[in-house]
Order: C-alpha cells, then structure tokens, then sequence
C-alpha cells in the first residue's frame, strides 16, 4: 500500500532549545520546544512539571478545533515526558502549521515527538502518529485522497513504541466497528516506518 | 535490547546491568526500571556509555542547563534582594547567592555586585525541588578563582556539549589559540563562556574560531 514519505530538518530556529520541521506526505509543521523553563505562579506544580502546548493555524487567531489539536497533544506529551523530574516548572511546546493536506494532527503529533527527543528531555518511550483514510468506496488509504469530499472518515492512532499501545485516538465521520479495527491494524504496520524514521533521523543528526 | 555504544532512543531498556555490591552508578538519561530490577529504563536519545566497573550514562545533546551540586557556573545577577542576589544560570530557576557568600564579605561590608555583573560561582545546592545556590567561596572561604568578573569581557552561550569538550584537557582547540593570542576564558558548565583578550579584534577572532568549532 502507498504510504506517506517522510522528512524533517532539525535545528531550524535559534531561539528555543530545539526545532525541527516535519513534513508527512505534504502535510508540513513546525515545531519547537522550551523546557524546562520557569513556570507562571497559578499554572506551578509541586510535583511534576506543567507541560504546555501551544498550536497556531496557518494564519488566524486559533479557534476551538485548534484548541482541540493542542489539548491532544498536550495530553499525549504529559503522558510520555517524565515530567516527575521537573518539578516546579514547564515545558512549552509550540507548533506552527505551515501546509495541511489532511494528516495535519498525526504530523503534528509526530512533529512534537521529533522535538522532545531532539530537546534531550526526559521520555518514558517515544510517540508517534498515523492517519488512515476511509473513501467513499469504503477503502482504507494511508494516502489522503485529492478531494476532502471523498473521505467518508478520518482516523488518527497515536501509540507509542515499547509495546505499541494506544496513547491517543481521534476520528472524524462515520464508519463501523469493523473499520476502526481494521484502521488500526492498518496503523499498526505504519507506526514502524514512523519509529524508524524517528530513529534514522536523529542518528544521522547527531555527527557533531 | 541495548548496547554499549549503540546509539538508543526512549524506551529502550538495558540488559544485564553490572553492578557491585548491589550498587549500579546512572548518569543522565537512564532511569531505574521498576518492573524488572537489573535493567535500565532509557529516556534519551543518544550514545549508550558505559565505564568498568558499574557506571553507566547516555551521550546526548541537551539543550537546557539542568543545575548540579558542585558545578563551577557562570551566571548573570538578574535581581538584588536584600542580603542575597538572584542570578541567572540558564536553568528553569534563578539562583540564589547571598551576599555573604563572597569572600571577605560581613554584615557590615558587603560586595559591590550590581545587576549585569557576570559571576563565576560553584554551585552549593541543587535540588530540584528547590532554587538552586551559589557560593563564591571555598571550603577555605578563599575566592580562589571565583567571583565578579571584570567588565571587559564577552561572554557568549555555548552548547553544553562545546563547554564539556573545551574543558577536557586533552582537547587541542585552547592551547592553539593561546598560542597565537593570548586571552583568559572562564567556562561554566552551563553553557556561558567568558572571554577577555588584549584588544577588541582578539576577542572576535576567537570568538569565531568558537563558533566554527560549535559549528562542526
């Protein structure tokens, strides 16, 4: 099956601590993280670092789909930093969306991963993002089709890469019960060429 | 899993981890694994290092300072509080030193440091559950090389891996340049260089030579 290519560039901005753009298929985002970094007095846990994320659309203000993204992405973030040992500060992860071709949430997940490990902060495991596709004609593409009209749904299988457990999942439009799973098993056999992406990426990076 | 010397990511786990008596030293990047003793959780991408008999540490690049007790650092006094300064060392907090801490420094006579003051200090305490602090003293309460640098100098930010190869003494890059010019340098470990030669054009020259070396 034809599935989205990947790539990425590391260490685009000079102002945070780390930045990278990714591109997944055409989809394009960029990212950039700051952290840990002192913490506003009402947002401060004393127990664990408050990890933020911020979304911008392609131009706008952010509106409430964008704050859904965020909330996504902050929440999967929380989960896989060890936030445990930062506490009494954050950690800002910005994204900026610079093309959408409709895996806008799953680039931006993986977008936000790529960063955090080329931040050197602390992770529990990596994450990372597919986007599976349902047509009209009731096929599953990991490849967005030309038109928006021809999606019936729209599924997003965020796992991580110990046991390949489901971090996150968000759908958009009808399907059955069937579909998802299979949608899922579809993610499953991506979410490899993601992690080895991630892993080639950051390897060939790393030649000081 | 992993291997000395292999390049590992988050979540890998190693394996028969050497220990003595029961004691395994971690550096950064690597976490105890609850469910099963004996191996290593890691949570950083990087170079799996490991030194006989029973340590072990992760290579990375880290961007961020995160403070450690005994590190020699240098900071810029952000605030004066009464008795004590808080200054910035890149880390998530501003650090606190007390004005007592310098050498020769009493109640009665107290140091002139003013905001903007470039300080090398040692770090005394650095928990993470608490602001990190300075003293400029040692356990003699002699400065040694410690305290206000002069205002002549440049001070530029480094990359933490830059700062950990320049201070290795086996590195050739300071002693060519010393030969050449010479000039004084102060490295703290947060990433913060400090530099002072006899003219202004010295200072670039050098500067750039650090930076072609941060470059590569």
């Amino acid at each position: 099956m034809e599935s989205p290519q990947f790539s990425c560039k590391l260490g685009v901005l000079s102002r945070p601590d780390a930045s990278v753009i990714f591109c997944e298929g055409e989809t394009v985002v960029m990212a950039g993280i700051y952290g840990p970094i002192e913490v506003k007095m009402q947002k401060m846990l004393i127990d664990k670092a408050s990890v933020e994320c911020n979304y911008r659309p392609k131009r706008g203000l952010p509106g409430v789909e964008d704050k859904l993204y965020e909330s996504l992405i902050r929440n999967i973030c929380d989960t896989a930093l060890v936030t445990s040992l930062y506490p009494r500060s954050a950690i800002l992860i910005a994204l900026q969306e610079m093309h959408n071709s409709g895996q806008l949430i799953s680039c931006a997940i993986n977008a936000a991963c790529l960063v955090c490990l080329e931040s050197g902060i602390d992770m529990k495991f990596m994450f990372g993002a597919v986007t599976c596709f349902l047509t009209n004609q009731e096929e599953l593409r990991l490849m967005p089709p030309i038109s928006d009209s021809a999606v019936k749904a729209s599924f997003v299988f965020v796992l991580d890469n110990v046991k390949e457990r489901i971090l996150a999942s968000h759908t958009e439009g009808s399907f059955s019960m069937e579909q998802y799973e299979e949608a899922q098993d579809l993610s499953r056999k991506q979410i490899k060429n993601v992690f080895a992406f991630f892993k080639k990426t950051l390897n060939s990076g790393k030649e000081m | 899993m992993a291997n000395i010397g292999e390049y590992v990511y988050p979540g890998d786990v190693v394996k028969n981890v050497k220990s003595i008596k029961g004691i395994t030293i971690i550096g950064p990047g690597l976490r105890q694994n609850e469910e099963n003793p004996n191996t290593l959780c890691i949570s950083q991408a990087g170079k799996l290092c490991f030194r006989e008999p029973n340590t072990y540490w992760i290579e990375g690049k880290r961007h961020r300072y995160i403070p450690k007790k005994g590190d020699l650092v240098l900071g810029v006094v952000a605030k004066k509080a009464g008795d004590s300064l808080k200054v910035d060392i890149g880390s998530a907090e501003f650090a606190a030193l007390p004005m007592l801490a310098f050498e020769g420094a009493t109640k009665k006579q107290k140091p002139d440091v003013q905001v903007g003051d470039v300080i090398y200090a040692r770090l005394l305490s650095a928990h993470r559950e608490m602001e990190p602090e300075l003293i400029c003293v040692d356990s003699y309460f002699k400065a040694g090389r410690l305290g206000v640098l002069p205002n002549d100098g440049f001070l530029i930010n480094i990359s933490l891996n830059l700062t950990q190869r320049l201070l290795d003494i086996k590195d050739p890059l300071l002693p060519t340049l010393g030969k050449k010019f010479p000039y004084e340098i102060v490295l703290g470990v947060n990433g913060r260089m400090w530099l002072n030669a006899k003219q202004r054009k010295d200072i670039l020259t050098l500067l750039r030579c650090i930076e072609a070396a941060e470059a590569d």
